[in-house]
């Protein structure tokens, strides 16, 4: 969880000013999400705006004379009534716009509730701007058992036009760092490093940039960067690692002690097939820029 | 027969010979490490701390205040030092069953070394397993196993999703679980246009959505044995990484220990159970709870670590709990626990392999201590229980340690009559305590013996932080020890009343400023001590002084004797004469005791006066009939009279009450007599001639009176000073009697007279005057009894014989 020791006294970097979207279907991942996106909105001073997608699929599945429901947990069968799903729908819907009130009043933000019908990772992209930050779950009630990447996470991890973060609850640790994974040759570095060091700024943590580097790459990108985030005033330390595999860099992000963690989407670390799977289990929030 | 000369100074009071002291003062000496004269009970002591058998245990008796407990402890101590140090105790935590510790043996010192190890080993568990569990090899492995079982449930589940999508069917999730549609591009098929499908295609999708939700089922159902495994696999994981961080220390420790087996079975079990209760290592907050960590901790119950020699041990409150130790409790929140740390050793723990010494008669006034000892001692080992269990009154659940097995001495302490009581009663005592250590009371007063009594008070003295005695004021000791003993052959072994006059000594020695005990001192001590216990006797004097209590100390007087009786009241006793008088008629027969009539005189007394009644049938009417109506009285004794030291007294007066010849009342008689009139001895001579010469001095001063006694008690009187004086200047005497003529020639001044050939007594003997006396008694009864046949029709006969 983000704490809010947010420092003041420290120089401000120029702010995003888009918005924070937040996704809620009702879930106990997705109110922790909410919790962590007021944070963000409060830290930028954003307008937030909730989200919530009555999916086009579940709705017609209900319309099914046949259709079933097997229980996620118990395997047991009951009918699947259309009526009795609208009215839990908006169940959900009304506890998603209260919560959503609730949260962002506390801190005095301004907050609009989306409701729509479709699919959801569609309508979310549909409602996203370039400079938005989405904020979601890693997975929502809609999941298998065990699953750790959603099905609506998949897609707005490799589409979103802004940035997009993956919220998960990490286990406390004694490290916190946050770390920023970096490929050597990548035009999105800035924008990954800029949200690191926003992040490592409130949340009061400190900063590892970590560089996927070849040996015959010139050292002066890691300088730069250094140099960077001194002018930002952030304790920063910067490392170059070996390309690997993405096993690899999970461990390595795991000997950092990553609490958080920022990612290009470009990052080669998602050409590797087992990535998502890998960056599942790290089990910590992920935010990717595109 | 010849009247016995009177005693001479030396024969009242056996002087200690200076010679025999060859010192100046008790400085000089050395100690005595053992008392002498008590070869008896020492031997004793000595059998029965050696013997090894069972049922050999000790019990040493004599009066209290005799220097039993210092003389067994000092013995014992001495002879322990040279055996074996006993081991040492642990009781451990039994994982098997809890309430039910297990007790180890460990060799001396080495339970205290145990204990510190396991301490350790606790602290190191504190930090070690945590660690581990905290440990990235530990997380990981931990997040493999979740992520596998992870997979293997998405793979049920993946397998049903594709198959549906092969099909051409939706897995859709919803709030609660998932559901099935047919699906078109992805998409599920709107039911309107759905119902445009053909009744084949229709039935084909509803039995394939039914398939799958079969599946599904099972698949969601196979889950709770998943995490069940999950949880089994992470438990195995646990044990794993628990065991190997425990090799080290576990190791080490075994590797130690390896000497004693019991302590290697311990540790494998520690092992089990932390490997057991690993996940309780687990929490971070917290860490282990102290109730698992304790259970680690060893109770050193006997630590023998600084133990010289086998162990002496004194319980002064044998009560059930000090004796076979017990079980404490700690209180919590209004709540009694307890467990294995919380069992306390007992006396008998501590004194196991050596010697336990007790009182008698304090273990037998503590409630059930003696059947507890009894039943520990029969059954050979100890077994903590606490008395509320034993009896049944508290079912509470507590701990039943494990017996340890027992080796040990017991010595009882005791007066002697605890101990035959104790063997009259308890027929469990005698199987116990086989060993009776018999103290004597008295000592040998002879040559050899003069030296090491010296020995005895300098040791006492030295021993008391005592100033030193000189020569005198040791023969002072001795001779006052002496009169302790009522013995001029005999010396007191009662080392209480020593030792007080030794300090009461050597406290007036310092009020007169001198730096040693001088003859002066011990003999203020005695006066002092005398004087303090004198207020009874005084008031006592005093009566007779006024006239209140009626004693005659000169002139002669018809049925009338100074008899002479012991008053003892706690510690002192003193002597007092007491006036005996008798009268005589003719009668049948009979002497009656009016003490014993009034129910005022003991068996004893009762006794003496009939066999002075047969003595008086026997030798003054032999052949005829005694015809004699006597009484005999204690005058003014409101008390009750025992014993039969006033026989020969009884005897006097009732012969003088018969003849009517007068007594001297100048004499005081004591003694007791038998059938044939020898005189024989008797108890508190001392204090009786003491007790009459000074009612002689208060009443008109000692001039010509004194005492008889039986001549037997010569060895027995150690007169004080006064009398010794009297006696010098020949203004008091003493005679040893031992035939009861010799006390009538004394009392009266004629010839008691032998019968001749005839057996008639000579003209103008005292005997003869009584046998004709009781002639004349027995002539004027047979008158009396004619008459009486006559007027009753002559009848008469020997109805009225006397036996």
């Amino acid at each position: 969880m983000v704490t809010t020791t947010a420092t003041t006294d420290k120089p401000k970097a120029p702010m995003p000013a888009g918005r924070v979207l937040i996704l809620l279907d009702g879930s106990r991942l997705s109110l922790a999400a909410l919790e962590a996106a007021g944070e963000i909105a409060s830290a930028r001073n954003a307008d937030v705006l909730g989200i919530f997608v009555e999916e086009t699929n579940l709705l017609r599945a209900a319309g099914y004379g046949f259709a079933r429901e097997v229980g996620g947990s118990s395997g047991l069968a009951r009918p699947l009534e259309a009526a009795a799903l609208e009215a839990r729908m908006q169940a959900l819907a009304e506890q998603a716009r209260r919560s959503l009130q609730q949260t962002m009043a506390r801190r005095g933000l301004a907050q609009t509730l989306k409701l729509c019908r479709g699919r959801v990772a569609k309508e979310v992209l549909n409602l996203m701007q370039p400079e938005d930050l989405v904020v979601l779950g890693r997975v929502g009630w809609s999941g298998i058992p065990g699953t750790r990447l959603g099905s609506t996470a998949r897609v707005l991890l490799r589409q979103a036009p802004g940035d997009v973060l993956l919220w998960a609850e990490p286990r406390p640790r004694r490290q916190n760092r946050v770390v920023v994974l970096l490929n050597h040759d990548q035009g999105a570095n800035h924008r990954a490093v800029r949200v690191g060091a926003e992040l490592a700024r409130r949340s009061n943590q400190p900063l590892s940039v970590l560089i996927h580097t070849r040996p015959e790459d010139d050292q002066s990108v890691a300088e730069d960067i250094l140099t960077y985030l001194q002018r930002e005033g952030i304790a920063a330390r910067v490392k170059r690692i070996p390309v690997a595999s993405a096993g690899a860099a999970v461990r390595v992000l795991q000997e950092e002690g990553a609490t958080q963690l920022v990612v290009s989407r470009t990052s080669n670390l998602f050409t590797d097939q087992g990535a998502e799977a890998l960056l599942s289990e790290l089990n910590l929030p992920i935010t990717v820029t595109p | 027969m010849a009247v016995p000369a009177a005693l001479t100074e030396d024969q009242i009071y056996h002087r200690c010979p200076p010679e025999k002291l060859d010192f100046e003062t008790t400085e000089k000496l050395d100690d005595l490490e053992l008392p002498f004269g008590q070869d008896r009970m020492l031997r004793a002591l000595e059998f029965g701390a050696s013997m090894a058998a069972s049922g050999f245990n000790l019990f040493v008796l004599g009066p209290t205040g005799a220097g039993k407990h210092e003389l067994v402890k000092r013995f014992l101590a001495n002879h322990a030092s040279g055996k074996p140090v006993p081991p040492d105790w642990c009781h451990l935590f039994n994982f098997l069953q809890s309430d039910k510790p297990n007790a180890i043996e460990l060799p001396p010192g080495d339970g205290r070394t145990f204990r510190n190890d396991m301490n350790d080993l606790v602290s190191e568990l504190k930090t070690v397993i945590p660690a581990t569990f905290e440990s990235e090899e530990y997380q990981s492995r931990i997040q493999e196993l979740q992520e596998e079982v992870n997979r293997r449930q998405q793979k049920g589940l993946l397998v049903i999703q594709e198959e549906a999508n092969a099909n051409n069917i939706a897995m859709v999730s919803t709030p609660a679980g998932f559901s099935f549609a047919p699906m078109r591009n992805g998409e599920v098929i709107e039911p309107e246009k759905y119902e445009t499908l053909s009744d084949e295609e229709k039935e084909l999708v509803e039995a394939k959505v039914d398939d799958l939700q079969k599946k599904l089922q099972q698949a969601i159902q196979q889950v709770p044995r998943l995490r069940k495994e999950v949880r089994e696999r992470i438990h195995q994981l646990n044990e794993e990484m628990v065991q190997l961080t425990l090799g080290g220390p576990i190791g080490e420790l075994r590797e130690k220990w390896a000497h004693v087996p019991a302590v290697v079975v311990h540790l494998d079990a520690v092992r089990e159970d932390i490997v057991e209760h690993a996940e309780a290592f687990q929490d971070d907050e917290n860490g282990a709870p102290a109730g698992l960590l304790n259970r680690y901790r060893v109770n050193l119950l006997v630590d023998n670590a600084d133990t010289r020699g086998a162990p002496v041990v004194y319980e002064d409150l044998p009560n059930h709990q000090h004796l076979s130790g017990q079980i404490e409790h700690r209180a919590r929140q209004g709540n009694l626990y307890t467990d294995f740390t919380l069992i306390r050793a007992g006396s008998l723990h501590r004194a196991n392999g050596g010697y336990l010494i007790l009182d008698a008669r304090r273990i037998l006034t503590q409630p059930l201590a003696w059947e507890s000892l009894k039943r520990i001692l029969f059954s050979g080992e100890i077994r903590i229980e606490s008395l509320e269990r034993l009896y049944g009154l508290a079912t509470t659940v507590s701990q039943q340690p494990e017996p340890i097995p027992l080796n040990v001495k017991v010595v009882l302490l005791g007066e002697r009559m605890l101990y035959y009581l104790l063997s009259h009663y308890d027929p469990d005592f005698l199987d116990l305590f086989k060993v009776e250590a018999d103290f004597e009371d008295d000592l040998d007063r002879d040559n050899a013996s003069y030296m090491l009594y010296a020995r005895m008070i300098a040791t006492m003295a030295r021993a008391s932080g005592l100033k030193v005695l000189d020569k005198a004021a040791v023969a002072r000791v001795i001779e006052h020890a002496s009169r302790l003993a009522s013995d001029q052959k005999k010396l007191t072994a009662h080392d209480r009343v020593l030792k007080d006059l030794l300090a009461e000594a050597d406290h007036w020695a310092s009020q007169a400023g001198e730096g040693h005990i001088g003859v002066e001192q011990v003999q203020q001590a005695i006066d002092e001590r005398e004087y303090r216990a004198s207020r009874i006797r005084e008031r006592s004097l005093e009566q007779i002084r006024r006239g209140v209590m009626m004693i005659a100390t000169e002139g002669a007087q018809v049925g009338q004797v100074n008899g002479l009786s012991v008053l003892q009241i706690g510690a002192t006793r003193f002597g007092q004469p007491t006036r005996i008088t008798a009268t005589a008629r003719p009668g049948k027969g009979q002497v009656v005791d009016i003490e014993r009539e009034a129910k005022l005189g003991g068996p004893i007394h009762s006794k003496a006066v009939m066999i002075l009644s047969r003595f008086l049938a026997n030798r003054y009417a032999p052949m005829g009939e005694l015809s004699l109506s006597a009484s005999l009285a204690f005058e003014q004794s409101y008390g009750g009279v025992e014993g039969d030291s006033a026989s020969v007294a009884e005897t006097c007066v009732l012969l003088s009450a018969i003849t009517g010849v007068p007594l001297k009342q100048s004499l005081a008689v004591t003694g007791s007599m038998n059938q044939h009139g020898e005189v024989q001895a008797v108890g508190g001579v001392n204090e009786k001639i003491e007790g009459f010469f000074n009612v002689c001095a208060q009443s008109g001063g000692v001039d010509g009176q004194g005492a008889l006694l039986p001549a037997s008690n010569l060895e027995h009187l150690m007169l004080n000073e006064q009398v010794r004086e009297a006696v010098r200047e020949g203004r008091f005497s003493v005679y040893p009697l031992s035939h009861i003529d010799q006390a009538i020639e004394l009392m009266t001044g004629m010839e008691a007279g032998v019968p001749g050939t005839d057996g008639v007594y000579p003209e103008s003997t005292f005997n003869r005057l009584v046998a004709d006396r009781l002639a004349e008694f027995a002539d004027v009864s047979k008158k009396k009894d004619d008459d009486k046949a006559n007027s009753s029709g002559g009848n008469g006969g020997d109805n009225n014989r006397d036996d």
